[in-house]
């Protein structure tokens, strides 16, 4: 288990006594792009700064390229670039003085500056100073800031967070492309699981500083059953009806809902239904999606 | 690496009015000796009739060191907050170097603008005693350069503390205050016994060696540059 790019174990962060990071065991593989999700104030923004040696963990050890944070920070934060909250720029430089003043620190050769300018495609603006820049700019300044470096690790907190539709449109697509075309594993926080579900392919979710779940879309997508919908004349004497059948089934005033099952389980349900007189309306099935999973795991605190 | 840091921190000041500043501030001095003595030009050249350049040196230096304290306040505020105002510390801090590599980068860039400062104050003393009709043959170099760095040497602990205030705090009220306050008290340090550090860059003390308070500012500007780069080490950044 030791070809892991990123790895906390029990990292735990206290501010004002409260424990705002819980014990997150954090893991991530190399390629992976890792969707770091959880609502507003779940501790994303806290477990990153920990991660990039920006804040002390109060307990537990992180773990990079298979080399400890606390001991190795600059060996680490050499082949790390991040970006934090917000985009980090010097609003009276322009944008190559501002890649300039971090490449000066890196000390990598000038035309890396060329380079990712284009990635982000800010060439065309590069010589106007960033305060003038729009917020999706901005970000993609932020971004150009992070690849300078040519990272193996590319730390994105929230990176399309106050962006317009097309904004975030545009940095999902950059970031996509990024693994393929730079090599890089990718860690990217949201509160939006629209967002990490269209590009990543593993999941930690927190909420309340702690890690409930964690492991690939996929396995999260499979969560995603369906359940199965009936409208049905006086729903309260029916669910007693079938839970005297041995069915298993919720409701509400309008409605039965039962979870995915076979057919035949199905069909038999309905038969012993309309067999006691009930009159059934509609039986329809009802895909839950990632958002009510992703509702359910957080405790009602997430998103859109 | 030190050097890359300084290579950075002298790009990032550019467009900020920090170069203007370094200029205004020994321009300012001079300027107000110019009408001193243009004013006063009869009267003035009478009474140091038989030290000329010694005479204008006074006054210029006189009026140099409040001016220093202040304009290390408003130089360490003003580099700070290139850092606070879209938060870039943390862009900074998580690039690999070390923190005392930041802070100390910070100091020294106050340290060489103050510098520039000094130098250029003196050659403004030079040209404007040209410009009065003094002696050019007759510039007592030794006695000018001592008169002007030293008192930036023995100023050392004080730009550390205000670089130390401005990284430390995001509201530069409070060191600015922290410097206007300090301007004002240092006038009247005369008032006290040699150790208070106000008192060393007006090179006054007991002994009547100036180098003692350079050596007390040297000094005590290393401890106070040591004690806020330890703090700034341990700091959690936003
Ligand atoms: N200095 C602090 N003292 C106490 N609590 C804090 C402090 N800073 C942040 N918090 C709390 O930590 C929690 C996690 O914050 P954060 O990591 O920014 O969450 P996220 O990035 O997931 O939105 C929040 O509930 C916030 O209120
Ligand atoms: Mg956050």
């Amino acid at each position: 288990m030791n070809n892991w790019i990123l790895q906390t174990e029990g990292l735990t962060k206290k501010l004002g006594g409260k424990a705002v990071v819980n014990d997150l065991n954090l893991k991530m593989e190399k390629g992976d792009i890792y969707g770091f999700l959880g609502p507003n104030g779940a501790g994303k923004t806290t477990t990153i700064r920990m991660l990039l040696g920006l804040a002390k963990p109060t307990q537990g050890r992180i773990r990079i390229f298979g080399k400890d944070m606390q001991k190795e920070r600059m060996a680490v934060l050499r082949k790390v670039g991040s970006l934090v909250e917000y985009p980090s720029y010097y609003g009276h430089l322009n944008a190559i003085e501002n890649l300039e003043a971090v490449r000066r620190l890196l000390g990598v050769p000038k035309s890396r500056i060329d380079e990712v300018l284009s990635v982000v495609r800010l060439t065309k603006d590069a010589k106007r100073p960033v305060k003038g820049y729009s917020l999706g700019m901005k970000q993609r300044l932020g971004i150009a800031t992070a690849l300078l470096g040519q990272p193996e690790l590319l730390v994105l907190d929230e990176p399309t967070n106050g962006l317009d539709p097309a904004g975030i449109l545009e940095i999902r697509e950059l970031i996509k492309s990024l693994p393929r075309e730079q090599g890089v594993t990718i860690l990217i926080s949201s509160h939006l699981l629209s967002e990490i579900e269209q590009m990543a392919t593993r999941v930690g979710i927190i909420t309340k500083g702690r890690m409930i779940f964690q492991d690939s879309i996929d396995t999260l997508r499979e969560r995603a059953q369906s359940k199965i919908r009936i409208g049905v004349s006086d729903p309260e004497a029916a669910w007693k009806q079938l839970l005297a059948g041995g069915y298993q089934a919720d409701w509400d005033r309008r409605k039965l809902t039962i979870d995915r099952a076979p057919n035949e389980t199905v069909a038999a349900m309905i038969a012993s239904l309309v067999k006691h007189n009930f009159s059934v309306y509609r039986v329809e099935e009802e895909g839950a999606s990632l958002e009510d999973i992703f509702l359910d795991l957080t405790g009602g605190e997430g998103s859109l | 690496m030190i050097m890359r840091v300084m290579a950075a921190e002298l790009l990032k000041i550019r467009r900020k009015m920090i170069w203007f500043l370094v200029v205004l501030g020994p321009l300012g001095v001079v300027g107000l000796q110019a009408v001193n003595f243009g004013l006063r030009y009869d009267y003035l050249t009478k009474q140091y009739a038989n030290d000329l350049w010694g005479g204008l040196i006074n006054n210029v230096t006189m009026m140099m060191v409040p001016t220093l304290f202040m304009g290390l306040a408003i130089l360490a505020s003003m580099t700070a907050g290139i850092e606070h105002q879209t938060n870039a510390w943390k862009q900074t801090l998580a690039l690999p170097i070390t923190r005392t590599q930041v802070f100390t980068g910070k100091f020294l860039l106050s340290v060489l603008l103050l510098f520039c400062s000094s130098t250029l104050l003196i050659v403004g003393t030079v040209g404007l005693g040209a410009a009065l009709g003094f002696d050019l043959g007759d510039v007592p170099y030794k006695h000018l350069l001592e008169l002007i760095y030293y008192p930036y040497l023995a100023i050392m602990p004080f730009i550390a503390l205000q670089v130390w205030l401005s990284v430390l705090m995001h509201n530069q009220a409070i060191p600015l205050t922290v410097g206007i306050v300090g301007t004002v008290f240092s006038m009247f340090s005369n008032r006290f016994d040699d150790w208070m550090p106000y008192k060393w860059p007006y090179l006054d003390n007991a002994a009547d060696n100036p180098l003692f308070s350079v050596a007390a500012g040297v000094v005590t500007g290393i401890v106070v540059l040591a004690a806020g780069t330890l703090n700034f080490v341990r700091k959690d950044v936003k």
